[in-house]
């Protein structure tokens, strides 16, 4: 009876959260419509309550439910309507600014290199903490240390180690990609040593006993059964860092506010100069005003989706593959 | 090819160490089997031989000394009791891993077929039964010609009918064999074993011949790991006397100064337990079947008592008798 029960609802899931979702939209669409989207923030509300309700959860359920969709209308709804209030002529407009691409292009691949760095580097560091080294809190320690460090003063210690009078005298950093990329790398490695960690964590010491005992070295071993089967939280790090630098703002507005940087296409010259896409929001907001910044963040958010997506399918998609 | 280890070490693990002091030998084409409860250290062992552990004394294979040798350069075969396929290379792969790294080396598919998993090549070990992945584990090992095989409790994991078949292969797979064997499973350990070491807390307790620690433990502790009974020698008719005509003198020498009372036990192994005997009479707690025979717990005077009969007793007292010349002594110095 239980089983029977559970299959019938298990059956009827997908087609439900389906229907539940048309009708969040088609009420969005019609409060945005009548200029009243406080009237779907209740609704969202209510249906959620009466969902908790159907459940079979009871009170509690229609309590908990209640109670989340706070927090979901507090993200979604500035979200939603960030997106429908959006001048699709604006947008169009911003979309062939050359200005605008440049920042893009920027903002993707200057995160690219800084994902890169971090990955190149802090794989290794990530193998070495995960099989346990000794100082190992204290390392973990310094590898999560940017994560609490306010951005703004990430970008002055940037400043202040590989700037004028600091470790690379040969490198300009202020204004340059170089900069940007180290300021980048600096908050974004702990994402790209922690997922790759956590794989290598997650990988038996015992698979790496057996190729041992059946003759591989230990490089041998790494190269045929760790770093295969860890290949997916690597990858997951990468993207991660890649995600958190194409987001940053205040490190990257202090060492490189202007980044001059060689251009691929030809259209509008190879030596450029422009700003990292979170910068060039916060400059045209300043300049321009809400509705012109607005266009362009629409375009980096559309970026930061497609690249969040990815993501989500690396990190929870299909992974029969690699990890058992 | 001979195994010979003597190999001390300390590990330390959440808080407490465990100190690991063993010293055994293994001649060519013998399987040593060791046997001991959870804990014991069994499996450090094996790693400490396999060279995953760092050590002090020594690990020779053959004579030659290989205990500063890489775990890839000592030429013995792992069989971990999980297994330990690689999940993302296939049957094929998973049996051919180590054959690029040795000279001399077994076909893969020609192994695959001996142990009857020839159909399975092409699959991933997440697709394999228990059984099916041991006989994998085991192809691998054998197609790099180890000098020694080293087997940590290969079929603890299965279910019996497959553990039981797959005992059989083993067998015959190791004959040839030089083999270091680790299991808690007493009727494993006398299938396989040529001989046996029963180890407690990271030390070897008694070794030798199978049949000879089987049926002469030294212990309790042996005695009844090794399925036997082990009753106070108070507690057995003509117990007090054979402990007299048999082993006086060498108890009192044995006995060290300052010790407290030395605790003397007579141990029988329950196959030699008759039922409706004369010596005593004790009231049956429990009649289990196992297989052909019957395992009856016997309490008789206040100690219980297995006996393993063809027929089960039929009222709930019974007559206990123990052979005199089933009767072991074994004993335990006191701290």
């Amino acid at each position: 009876m239980a089983t029977e029960h559970r299959s019938s609802v298990t059956l009827g899931r997908g087609a439900a959260v389906l229907a539940f979702l048309t009708v969040q939209g088609v009420a969005f669409a019609a409060a945005y419509a009548l200029s009243h989207p406080t009237w779907y923030a209740g609704f969202a509300l209510l249906s959620a309550a009466v969902a908790g309700y159907l459940y079979g959860e009871g009170l509690f359920g229609v309590a908990l439910a209640a109670l989340g969709t706070v927090l979901l209308l507090a993200v979604g709804l500035p979200l939603a309507l960030f997106v429908a209030r959006q001048d699709p002529g604006l947008v169009a407009e911003a979309a062939t600014e050359p200005a605008v691409l440049r920042s893009l292009y920027l903002g993707v691949y200057g995160p690219l290199l800084a994902a890169l760095f971090g990955v190149g580097f802090g794989v290794p560091l990530a193998y070495l903490l995960a099989r346990g080294v000794r100082g190992r809190a204290f390392v973990e320690s310094l590898v999560d240390l940017p994560l609490v460090v306010p951005h703004s003063v990430a970008g002055l210690i940037v400043l202040y180690g590989f700037g004028t009078g600091g470790v690379l005298p040969q490198l300009r950093v202020l204004g340059t990609l170089w900069g940007m990329v180290l300021a980048m790398t600096f908050v974004s490695a702990p994402y790209a040593v922690n997922a790759a960690r956590e794989a290598f964590e997650a990988v038996d010491p015992r698979l790496e006993y057996a190729a041992r005992s059946h003759g591989a070295s230990r490089f041998e071993t790494f190269r045929r059964v760790t770093a295969p089967l860890a290949a997916r939280g690597v990858l997951t790090g990468g993207v991660l860092a890649w995600a958190r630098s194409v987001s940053e703002f205040g490190a990257v507005a202090i060492v490189a506010y202007n980044v001059h940087f060689a251009f691929p296409l030809p259209v509008v010259g190879s030596e450029q100069t422009a700003q990292h896409a979170p910068v060039m929001v916060y400059n045209t907001f300043l300049s321009q005003g809400l509705a012109k910044s607005g266009a362009v963040a629409f375009l980096l958010l559309a970026l930061s989706a497609v690249i969040f997506l990815l993501v989500r399918w690396l990190a929870y998609g299909d992974r029969t593959t690699t990890l058992v | 090819m001979t195994l010979d280890l003597d190999v001390r070490a300390t590990f330390a693990a959440a808080g407490a160490t465990f100190t690991l002091d063993v010293d055994l030998h293994v001649a060519a084409g013998e399987t040593l089997v060791v046997l001991g409860p959870s804990g014991s250290g069994k499996t450090l062992v094996l790693e400490t031989v396999a060279g995953f552990h760092p050590h002090e004394g020594s690990v020779r294979v053959d004579g030659e000394d290989v205990t500063d040798a890489p775990p890839e350069s000592r030429g013995l075969g792992f069989v971990f009791q999980d297994y330990a396929l690689f999940p993302h290379l296939t049957v094929r792969e998973n049996v051919a891993f180590g054959t690029r790294y040795h000279d001399e080396t077994r076909d893969p598919d020609a192994l695959l077929e001996s142990l009857d998993v020839a159909s399975l090549a092409d699959r991933y070990p997440r697709t394999l039964s228990g059984g099916e992945r041991q006989r994998v584990a085991l192809a691998r090992a054998l197609a790099i010609r180890p000098r020694a095989f080293l087997l940590d409790e290969p079929l603890s994991a299965l279910d019996v009918p497959t553990r039981q078949r797959l005992r059989a292969d083993l067998a015959d797979v190791l004959a040839d064999e030089t083999a270091l064997y680790v299991t808690h499973n007493r009727t494993t350990a006398r299938a396989l074993a040529d001989r046996v070491a029963v180890v407690r807390a990271g030390r070897v307790v008694q070794a030798g011949d199978v049949d000879d620690v089987f049926e002469r433990p030294e212990t309790p502790f042996v005695a009844r790991f090794t399925g036997a009974n082990c009753l106070p020698v108070e507690a057995v008719p003509g117990g007090v006397a054979l402990l007299d005509e048999e082993s006086t003198e060498g108890f009192d020498a044995a006995r060290p100064d300052g010790s407290t009372e030395e605790t003397t036990h007579v141990a029988i192994r329950p196959e030699y337990v008759e039922l409706g005997g004369s010596d005593a009479t004790g009231e049956v707690c429990r009649v289990v079947r196992e297989d052909a025979a019957y395992r009856v717990t016997v309490s008789v005077g206040g100690e219980r008592l297995d006996a393993l009969v063809r027929e089960p007793p039929s009222g709930e007292r019974v007559g206990v008798r123990l052979p005199p010349d089933k009767l072991i002594t074994v004993r335990e110095l006191g701290q």
